[in-house]
């Protein structure tokens, strides 16, 4: 269609030529078909004339999906004795307009040894976690991996109120119940 | 209105021009809407002469009910719906049967366009309103639909843009309104992918010749390319207004 743009920085939208394979290697947001490449999304296009690559950078949100590998945010929907539902509201930094369900198991939960998996979290709880594997059709999770991940927010199950974290128990300060969880290094101060 | 008295009305006068005086290759005036909606992930608004169709579009999400998810790409859903208003005699708000062929033929133009290879198990979701129809509902839905997709920041091959031509009186015409749909002799969408020049949706009613039909074509895919360079504004009109916020 239009004469191949040779210059960064331009507005292009899916479909816009930008160049031959021969001169650039495609890089993000940008496919190739028939030798030529084009932007696959909406943005400015970027061209690396070191590296001799090509890419669109995104002006608009871009879709995502939990992957293997991004921290994930989300609610205990379900806990049972090895396993615990996560329903996923948050990846990375970008809140989700929807929920993706994710499984945490008991042995992805903490460094040590865990009894169960009401020692790690409890129904209604906000978790950070990672996505270790997508097979099987499920968003594996596992919060052993870094001080980072585990529960931010924890609610007695007596009463319901937010529990303060105690060096190793949680404690509630509404009805003086101590629980236990696989708690987060930013406790109480992360960002929902 | 009896049918007597709308045959006495000429659909094209003497001087050739339309009833609403229009040239044979002329287009309905096309405003175009990036991004109306804030709680859809992506959305368009289209209005193409007395026509006036708001997409709105979800997803990649997680697929309802599971079993409908695919292993190995995304699951485009999308439901084309005519407002109970948008007719003059008022429209069942039903889904009808016409609507449900609709719906499956306008996510089978989309569906080439669409890199849903990327977002396995998860399904996108396009729910198209149309506010009020004037006849080649459907072209207008599929140019608006991909915009509504681009703006959702789903990865596409090209944008597709849909435009419809026939025959009416004897005379090849492009973009049909209402009236020339039910009482010409022949309606043609179709619905294009200019960059990979790529026809994903034909279709036709009424009878034409090979000659005509061919001429019609070519005229639709003028005017498909016509459209096209309005969608790329509309798209760009989006970004230039979020970056205006942005500076402010």
């Amino acid at each position: 269609m239009s004469k191949p743009k040779r210059k960064s920085g331009v507005f292009v939208t899916p479909g816009d030529r930008l160049g031959v394979i021969e001169e650039f290697s495609p890089g993000p947001g940008t496919y190739v078909r028939q030798g030529t490449i084009y932007a696959k999304i909406t943005g400015r296009s970027l061209i690396d004339l070191l590296n001799k690559e090509v890419s669109v950078y995104p002006v608009i949100r871009t879709a995502v999906v939990p992957r293997t590998g991004s921290i994930v945010i989300g609610q205990v929907a379900q806990t049972q004795n090895q396993t615990a539902n996560i329903s996923i509201t948050k990846i990375g930094k970008r809140a989700l307009n929807g929920e993706f369900t994710g499984v945490l198991h008991i042995s992805d939960a903490s460094p040590v040894y865990q009894e169960s998996m009401f020692d790690v979290c409890k129904t209604g709880d906000i978790v950070r976690a990672k996505v270790v594997s997508e097979a099987n059709r499920t968003f594996h999770l596992s919060t052993a991996l870094d001080r980072m991940l585990g529960v931010i927010y924890a609610f007695c199950s007596n009463c319901g109120h937010m529990l303060q974290w105690r060096r190793t128990k949680m404690r509630c300060p509404n009805c003086g119940r101590i629980e236990n969880r696989k708690v987060a290094s930013d406790y109480g101060k992360g960002e929902i | 209105m009896p049918a007597k008295a709308q045959e006495k009305q000429k659909l094209i006068d003497k001087e050739g021009k339309r009833i609403d005086g229009r040239n044979p290759d002329e287009l309905r005036p096309i405003k175009i809407e990036v991004g109306v909606l804030s709680n859809a992930d992506g959305s368009a608004y289209i209005e193409q002469g007395k026509c006036k169709i708001l997409a709105g579009v979800y997803g990649p999400r997680e697929t309802h009910p599971k079993h409908l998810a695919l292993p190995d790409r995304a699951l485009l859903q999308c439901r084309y719906h005519m407002a109970p208003f948008s007719v003059e005699e008022r429209k069942s708000p039903a889904p009808s049967r016409r609507e449900i062929e609709l719906s499956k033929v306008i996510r089978e133009a989309l569906e080439p366009a669409v890199f849903l290879e990327y977002y396995p198990r998860t399904s996108i979701d396009l729910f198209i309103e149309v506010l009020q129809a004037d006849g080649g509902t459907r072209g207008a839905a599929i140019t608006m639909a991909s915009l509504a997709l681009a703006d959702a920041g789903i990865p596409m091959k090209d944008l597709v843009v849909a435009c419809a031509a026939g025959k009416v009186e004897g005379k090849l015409v492009l973009d049909l309104s209402d009236a020339e749909d039910k009482l010409g002799e022949a309606d043609l969408p179709v619905a294009y992918m200019p960059t990979i020049d790529a026809v994903t949706l034909l279709q036709m009613d009424g009878n034409l010749t090979l000659e005509e039909f061919e001429q019609t074509v070519n005229m639709a895919l003028n005017g498909c390319k016509q459209i096209y360079k309005i969608q790329k504004e509309a798209l760009k009109a989006k970004y230039v207004a979020l970056k205006e916020v942005a500076e402010e």
